[in-house]
């Protein structure tokens, strides 16, 4: 992989200047339209849970790193078949065309967190010191991403219809997790099925990390690396089996 | 010393009687039980060696198996059994400009096109201006390629394959493509290359440039070799063949 460095840093930045030039204002729309839909989400449910701790601080954490996994996993599902030529007319590694994907999705979305900083920063008067584990937690949920990207792109390589069963996943998957609701709606007897949607792990810990200032706890992020690591694993074994035959499908 | 060493590859394409490209199509398909599919053998057992600076010619007809040959010897297909070893860095060449990007620079796509054949940033730096300089396009640097004619870019990827050039190329009839003198331009560099000592596997239905290029050549028939050895003799083999037809 080392060797394809120069490789995966020019797709990665061929691919963030084709996202953002075609659009006016450019790469501030990455920045914009998640905070748009926070605004929505807040002042939409403010009257049910107004009155929780810090709620819109949290609607924007939970709203970023949805962001991060929606447009992280809808567009690395595509990173096969849209590059037909580097599949099918040249030989290069092909998973590197689903981490360049990703990758562009991690620079986005690294932008949109450092711009909620200074939010942060405003509506609470003050930053947690826990921020500083941020990073860590942006790696684990990177990998769990790029883990499902692989899945999801070698599939959909011999499934077309992918798309449109993935964009009912997201849609589901995006009630589903406490992004404009906190958890503690949630009633004891669905809880251990709800905290199986890895989402909702990944925002926990953001929140603790972003907002509350607590160190999250050893077995949630247990339960986070094991999800990356899972992901991953699944998603790499699938990739290579269905591999072979791409250029032919394609 | 072998640049390039095939043992014994198969390859088989599933042909479905009924092409099914999504999931919804596949549960049908079990529901109805329609999993038939033709089975054909692209390639059949080829073995063949390749020294370190022979330029090997592959010729035969239509269907005859040379691109698919090609392709496996990319690692762009997975053999059915078989294996193959290259030596060295590969370059392929199946057709030129893979990866170009129209919304990006021509000075950009340089870049992005030369990492794809596989060159670091520090070695395009260097010969960033003999690329512009061949291409004749020094003027256009700035210019987004979308843009571009279609001769310009074609020109512009030529330049940049050419000065990418690895110990191993594999060429598939790309260079065949562009007027009379584009066309001379590239034989030359060709024969250049081959001087220099790179190896070369050509494949092409021109066997005018075969001739020039490649001392050996390769006769494919339906996926099995028919004959390897000098090509001349092997390409009156293939007229001949082609005359009782």
């Amino acid at each position: 992989m080392w060797q394809y460095r120069e490789l995966i840093r020019n797709l990665t930045v061929a691919d963030l200047k084709n996202r953002y030039q075609n659009t006016s204002l450019g790469f501030f729309w990455s920045l914009l339209s998640p905070l748009l839909m926070a605004g929505v989400l807040y002042f939409v449910f403010r009257h049910l849970w107004g009155h929780e701790e810090d709620f819109a601080v949290n609607i924007l954490v939970g709203v970023m790193a949805w962001q991060f996994f929606s447009t992280g996993t809808s567009s690395s599902l595509r990173a096969i078949v849209s590059n037909v030529g580097l599949v099918t007319r040249v030989y290069v590694p092909r998973h590197i065309l689903v981490l360049s994907n990703v990758l562009t999705s991690l620079i986005n979305s690294l932008f949109a967190f450092v711009a909620l900083l200074p939010i942060i920063l405003i509506l609470r008067s003050s930053l947690p010191p826990t921020v500083l584990l941020f990073p860590l937690v942006h790696v684990v949920f990177f990998v769990f991403l790029f883990g499902a990207g692989l899945f999801l792109s070698s599939l959909y390589v011999y499934f077309r219809d992918l798309t449109q069963i993935w964009d009912v996943v997201i849609r589901t998957l995006f009630f589903a997790s406490p992004i404009m609701y906190p958890v503690t709606i949630i009633p004891a007897y669905i809880m251990p099925y709800y905290m199986l949607n890895p989402v909702t792990q990944f925002i926990i810990i953001y929140r603790d990390v972003m907002v509350a200032g607590q160190l999250p706890s050893p077995y949630s992020m247990a339960v986070v690396c094991g999800f990356a690591v899972l992901a991953y694993a699944v998603g790499s074994l699938t990739f290579r089996r269905l591999e072979r035959r791409f250029a032919e499908q394609m | 010393m072998s640049a390039i060493i095939v043992d014994n590859i198969s390859k088989k394409y599933r042909i479905p009687h009924e092409k099914k490209s999504t999931l919804f199509q596949n549960i049908v398909g079990v529901i109805k039980r329609q999993f038939s599919y033709e089975e054909f053998w692209a390639l059949k057992d080829v073995s063949f060696e390749v020294k370190r600076g022979e330029a090997l010619g592959i010729i035969g007809r239509n269907g005859s198996g040379k691109s698919t040959l090609l392709k496996v010897l990319a690692r762009i297909l997975y053999p059915d059994s078989g294996s193959v070893s290259i030596n060295g860095k590969v370059a392929c060449f199946l057709q030129l400009g893979v990866g170009f990007q129209p919304e990006l620079t021509a000075r950009e796509n340089v870049y992005i096109y030369s990492s794809i054949l596989g060159l670091k940033r520090r070695e395009v730096d260097r010969m960033y201006d003999d690329i512009f300089d061949f291409a004749e396009l020094r003027k256009f640097e700035n210019m987004k390629l979308k843009n571009f004619s279609s001769g310009m870019s074609m020109r512009l990827a030529f330049a940049t394959a050419f000065h990418a050039v690895p110990d191993t190329m594999l060429i598939d009839e790309v260079f065949a493509v562009g007027d009379e003198a584009f066309r001379k331009k590239c034989s030359d560099k060709m024969i250049q290359f081959k001087a220099e000592g790179k190896t070369i596997v050509f494949v092409s239905h021109s066997l005018d440039s075969v001739k020039q290029l490649c001392g050996r050549s390769m006769l494919l028939h339906e996926g099995s070799i028919v004959t390897t050895g000098d090509t001349e003799e092997v390409v009156d083999h293939y007229l001949a063949m082609l005359q009782k037809k």
